[in-house]
């Protein structure tokens, strides 16, 4: 049998990356979005 | 006389491509333009290769097809460009025309262009790579002319679209050439069979993928034209 | 008390504070997350190794599932998102198109990066051009292309509808390119679970294949369920901020 096994991490840890770094995006994104929601509730309080 | 009734859809169509011709017969802005860059780009691919370990004649079909590719795309910007300035494209909307006959003119006019830069790049390839053609040559004129059609119903229906973003230069070519590879690819393997001398048979199926995709995009384009410039 | 002053803003579908639903990890979410990393557990610590590709044969257990969610679950819902929106003119339709097609693009990269790292060692080579690889790659151009058209355009409407005009002219695009590259030689292994009279998987590393295709399934909702939350807020926040300017 092949001794191949640093090829499966590496593909699991590049998915794993992949993945991760959208899933950041998104949230990054939805706070900044809520906070620009906020900023909306703060000027129209005023 | 009767009273003056409003053109047919090919009719309406001819009238723009012809105002469109005319404009760039006066200019000749890109055409010249598009001309100059496939001249010199396929000359510039000769030099960039080794001519002692590849043969002119594997690179040639390759060439020819890459380049008529982005040339085609230069161009394709000007198409619904023009109709930008002096916000003419809301005259052409407010004519008494149907939508389609929009779509028609222009891609017939990109049509002309693009095909008036292939006949010229055709010659100066076989010029240049010292390709000896012989009767295949108007098999292949008859995939320019396929490769041209599949080539400009994508196109503009593209750069209809992407005039209205911002750096619309850039997106036209990162949107339409994923649509060219189904034209360029086949035309090159085509052509490449061709060049070697194959029997016309082998060439057909790569015919047929051309002549397919051109009905396709062909219907699929027209009848998506309208919903890209509703208002 | 902010609750209630969102509700006096004078704009559609602002009853609820635009904070709410920020949320985008959510226990949905969380428990895809939890069954993907459990299945890939198994499949690296307690499933046997293929035995003529060693190891890296378990790159296939997200490799193959991320392809099928990405090409036959996310890719046909641009289109078809597109095509219903062109029809219904319903925004929701177009954010389905939006999150889809996100959603694809990264499903289609992590096939895209794992593939080569699984091609080195079997097939010793990063990439071949065959029909699969070729087409997922220029789908994966075409949706990249299709995100940046996006945020190329400022109207919503317009914006809506040349993704669904995009969308849709995709989906007739990659049979054309499958086509194209299929009248070559192909060297892609046939999908040796679907092939009847293949070696067939042993009976654990199919059950490891099946929940890794369950776990997937599931993050794509979940994912697609935050992505949804994610574009229904920004277009609520963006609707409020052009009604009070």
């Amino acid at each position: 049998m092949p001794d191949n096994a640093g090829f499966m991490f590496a593909a699991y840890i590049a998915a794993a990356l992949v993945f991760g770094g959208y899933v950041l995006s998104l949230i990054v994104r939805a706070r900044t979005m809520a906070r620009r929601g906020d900023a909306i509730d703060s000027v129209s309080r005023s | 006389m009767s009273p003056a009734r409003p053109p047919g859809l090919f009719a309406a169509a001819w009238m723009i491509a012809r105002k469109d011709l005319a404009i760039e017969y006066r200019t000749r802005s890109a055409f010249f333009a598009s001309l100059v860059f496939s001249l010199l780009g396929v000359s510039i691919f000769y030099m960039v290769w080794d001519p002692t370990a590849v043969r002119p004649i594997d690179i040639a079909p390759g060439v020819l097809w890459t380049i008529f590719a982005f040339a085609g795309m230069l161009g394709l910007h000007r198409a619904f460009g023009l109709e930008l300035q002096t916000r003419a494209m809301d005259g052409l909307l407010l004519a008494p025309i149907p939508r389609e006959s929009i779509f028609l003119g222009k891609a017939l006019a990109n049509f002309v262009y693009v095909a008036s830069v292939l006949a010229i790049t055709i010659p100066a390839v076989v010029l240049f790579y010292n390709l000896e053609f012989g009767s295949g040559l108007l098999i292949l004129g008859g995939i320019g002319v396929l490769a041209a059609i599949g080539l400009v119903t994508v196109g503009t229906l593209f750069s209809s679209m992407t005039v209205h973003t911002r750096f619309a230069e850039l997106l036209l070519p990162m949107l339409a050439l994923p649509f060219f590879i189904p034209v360029v690819v086949p035309a090159a393997q085509a052509s490449a069979k061709l060049l070697v001398g194959a029997e016309l048979q082998t060439v057909i199926p790569w015919i047929e993928v051309l002549v397919a995709f051109d009905l396709m995009f062909g219907v699929a384009c027209i009848l998506a034209f309208p919903f890209t410039i509703e208002d | 008390m902010s609750d209630t002053l969102a509700r006096s803003l004078p704009s559609a579908g602002a009853s609820r504070s635009v904070k709410a639903p920020a949320a985008v990890f959510d226990w949905l979410l969380a428990i895809a997350v939890v069954a993907v990393a459990a299945v890939l557990a198994r499949a690296i610590w307690f499933t046997p190794p293929e035995a003529l590709q060693g190891e890296a044969q378990k790159i296939f257990y997200i490799h193959v599932p991320s392809a099928v969610v990405g090409l036959y679950l996310a890719c046909p819902l641009v289109a078809i998102g597109g095509a219903m929106y062109l029809w219904l003119r319903d925004e929701r339709l177009d954010r389905l198109a939006e999150s889809a097609a996100e959603i694809a693009l990264v499903f289609l990269s992590i096939v895209l990066v794992t593939g080569p790292l699984w091609g080195k060692p079997i097939w010793g080579t990063w990439w071949t051009w065959d029909a699969r690889l070729t087409s997922t790659l220029f789908l994966w151009f075409v949706l990249l292309g299709y995100t940046v058209l996006r945020g190329a355009i400022e109207d919503r409407q317009q914006r809506a509808r040349y993704s669904a005009v995009l969308g849709i002219l995709a989906s007739l695009l990659v049979p054309f390119i499958h086509l194209s590259v299929r009248l070559f030689r192909t060297m892609h292994p046939q999908p040796i679970v679907l092939a009847p009279d293949k070696p067939k998987l042993s009976a654990e590393m199919g059950l490891t294949l099946s929940l890794a295709f369950l776990a997937f399934a599931l993050l794509f909702v979940a994912l697609l369920r935050g992505r949804l939350k994610y574009a229904a807020l920004r277009d609520r926040v963006e609707a409020l901020e052009a009604g009070d300017a």
